[in-house]
């Protein structure tokens, strides 16, 4: 669903992302892992088609990302760091703008269970998003992800900077996502929540992906060595 | 380009503006100086129409109640021209504060124009006075560079647009979606109010609305849409390739600066230096010096005059200008006049050609600067523009010239010779004459001056959508 063959981008002398090979299964979440300018985000970017490789291929549902930008958007989502939508509007007409953007025309009682399929309290449907919490955008940004019934999801540290139960609400989300299909690709510098969500981690140093690990063979403590001992 | 993702983009920016505090607190004080401009330009005009209106009247009651007398003491009694201000004035005042409202028109003399607006004021009025015209060409641009700058930019800033970009909808779309919504807006702001103030004004002002005036308020209308448009592409533009709003907001005030003040200025300091015009007194001097080479009536040894006279002599068969029947003094006058005329003409259209060649200049920067452009058709439809000036200057010239041969005429048929100073004629010779009347340029006329600076607003918007288009297709203007 999610895959890279060969991807690299360079940058004049500097190589962000270097011959990445990925492939991630529908239903699977992949963390990857790595220090701030690790390649992480250019990873995304590549895969968003905000970027062109300058090597490979990045492909979505089989489809070149490079070739068919436009195509590759019905398959696909993403939640960034910091989701800031439209701060005068509120969660529910967020919701229903960016589902509209995607081809998808919901009633009221649909949105109303899509954010509250989040975890985001009712009371706070019609408030504007100028006076959500960070969380509670997540939330949001989750649920136009999940409205848009996306095959392969792309998170870009979205548990940063939240609280303990934020991120923990967040994780619960993305492992129903998952079990309901979606491909996940999510970069993090969270060791534990990346041991807690993903099946299968990565560990990227430099634009090179050193290790790729299994989530289920592997402790939070062996994880955590080995990510400090790699970067 | 998806129409259906362009316009829930372009609601989603209309609701975004009127939800917006700042942009009602910016509209309000922005309505509020229009309506002051607006409201401050009727009292004006209308004001200075009555009092030219007043005027006339008395210049024309004394004409009128000149007794029987000497038809060249009537020629030298003058006459003196008002010029009104036309019915769409109060929108734009173009040059009309600058150039003169009055002209004294006598036998043998082109007087200049006096009595303008800068004249009776302080060096205040250089920096130029408060009308809806101004507000709109200045002052909207503002508003929609505080509107718009983080349209695009803003969204980059705060990771929005990344998550725009994985809907369906392409860049294109949205930069055109952006686009229409921000216009809309603006349009719904200010066409109206543009509108019906002018059909208002004007109507307030002549006391009636013609098809000429209908038609000019339409194009008005219609080329502040079209400027607006202009502005809103280059604001969506600037703002698609900042990478920041803050980045977006520096180069559009700066943008501001370049096109309402630095272009303005330098194009027509260029126009000056390409082709300069000569000075009041140069222009007097070259008509008479070479009036001085084509015949001085004064002169009783000048070869065109004793030519003329010998001429004259032969065709009546007598050898003296008293034998002749008709007055030979008003003959030399009125031949002294048509040369004197001919020469002022001539010379009057060279300085005209010069002002046009560096107003062209001007008008040519408008494919560089739309403000130019909007400038130019904003006064030139609203009847404020340098061809008006020219028309009425001209006007003038012309029934000075007519008036006088016409007294001339009088002169000659009517006046003997001999004792000539002595006689008189019948008041009603004078009292016959037509009064002037200002015949404004068509909106034909108007418009084929202005065509240049309508094509150049047009090309604006068409190198705008292209800018977009282009833009549209560079991924490092996504991030």
């Amino acid at each position: 669903m999610i895959e890279a063959k060969n991807l690299t981008k360079r940058y004049g002398n500097h190589t962000a992302v270097n011959q990445l090979d990925l492939l991630i299964q529908p239903g699977e979440v992949f963390a990857l892992l790595g220090q701030n300018g690790a390649g992480k985000t250019t990873t995304i970017n590549l895969f968003l088609g905000f970027t062109e490789p300058s090597e490979g291929v990045a492909l979505i549902n089989g489809l070149s990302v490079a070739d068919q930008p436009q195509e590759i958007k019905r398959y696909l989502a993403y939640i960034p760091e910091t989701v800031m939508l439209y701060p005068n509007l509120t969660g529910i007409e967020n919701l229903a703008y960016f589902s509209s953007l995607a081809d998808f025309a919901y009633t009221p009682e649909e949105l109303g269970s899509l954010l509250s399929a989040t975890g985001l309290q009712t009371q706070a449907f019609n408030q504007r998003l100028s006076a959500y919490s960070k969380g509670m955008r997540q939330k949001v940004g989750i649920a136009i992800a999940v409205a848009k019934k996306a095959k392969a999801l792309l998170l870009d540290e979205p548990t940063s900077g939240l609280d303990p139960k934020a991120s923990s609400e967040f994780s619960e989300i993305i492992q129903t996502r998952a079990a309901n299909g979606t491909a996940i690709l999510m970069t993090t510098h969270d060791i534990f929540r990346a041991k807690e969500v993903a099946s299968r981690i990565g560990i990227m140093k430099e634009g090179v992906l050193q290790s790729i690990l299994d989530a289920d063979t592997i402790s939070a403590n062996e994880l955590e060595s080995l990510y400090l001992k790699t970067v | 380009m998806h129409l259906h993702y362009i316009k829930l983009i372009a609601r989603q920016e209309w609701n975004a503006i009127f939800r917006g505090r700042n942009t009602r607190i910016l509209y309000f004080s922005l309505l509020a100086v229009s309506l002051l401009a607006m409201i401050t330009g009727w009292q004006y005009v209308g004001k200075f129409n009555r009092q030219q209106a007043t005027a006339h009247q008395q210049v024309y009651d004394q004409w009128m109640s000149q007794p029987d007398r000497h038809p060249h003491r009537v020629a030298h009694y003058g006459y003196l021209v008002f010029r009104e201000k036309s019915p769409l004035s109060f929108f734009d005042f173009g040059l009309d504060s600058y150039v003169g409202n009055a002209v004294f028109l006598e036998a043998h003399r082109q007087n200049t124009i006096n009595l303008s607006e800068a004249s009776f004021s302080n060096g205040m009025l250089r920096f130029g006075e408060l009308s809806m015209a101004l507000v709109l060409q200045l002052l909207v641009p503002l508003l929609i560079i505080f509107i718009g700058f983080p349209t695009i930019a803003g969204l980059k800033q705060n990771g929005v647009l990344k998550i725009l970009l994985c809907q369906r909808a392409s860049y294109f779309d949205l930069l055109v979606g952006k686009t229409a919504g921000l216009t809309a807006a603006i349009w719904i702001l200010f066409l109206p109010l543009i509108l019906i103030s002018l059909f208002v004004g004007s109507f307030f002002l002549s006391g009636k609305i013609g098809v000429d005036n209908t038609l000019r308020i339409l194009i008005i209308v219609s080329s502040y849409a079209v400027y607006f448009l202009s502005i809103v592409l280059l604001v969506v533009g600037v703002s698609a390739v900042s990478r920041s709003a803050k980045q977006a907001l520096m180069a559009l005030v700066f943008g501001w600066i370049l096109f309402i003040i630095i272009i303005p200025k330098s194009a027509q300091t260029l126009g000056s230096r390409l082709y300069e015009a000569p000075n009041k007194i140069a222009f007097e001097q070259a008509i008479e010096a070479e009036m001085s080479q084509q015949g001085d009536s004064h002169n009783p040894n000048d070869p065109h005059f004793a030519q003329l006279k010998a001429d004259l002599l032969k065709k009546y068969g007598v050898d003296s200008v008293q034998a002749l029947p008709l007055n030979y003094g008003a003959f030399v006058m009125k031949e002294s006049e048509t040369i004197t005329s001919t020469l002022f003409n001539k010379h009057f259209d060279r300085l005209i050609g010069t002002y046009r060649s560096q107003n062209a200049v001007s008008t040519a920067f408008g494919f560089a600067d739309p403000f130019l452009a909007i400038r130019n058709l904003s006064m030139n439809l609203s009847g404020t523009d340098f061809d008006s000036f020219t028309a009425f200057q001209q006007q003038t010239e012309r029934y000075r010239y007519e008036k006088s041969q016409r007294l001339n005429e009088i002169h000659l048929t009517q006046i003997q010779y001999r004792n000539d100073s002595q006689q008189k004629v019948g008041a009603d010779h004078w009292q016959r004459m037509p009064d002037f009347t200002f015949q404004p340029l068509s909106i034909a006329a108007n418009l084929s001056a202005a065509g240049i600076s309508l094509a150049a607003l047009v090309c604006w918007v068409l190198a705008g959508f292209g800018a977009l288009y282009y833009i549209s297709t560079k991924r490092h203007f996504q991030l």
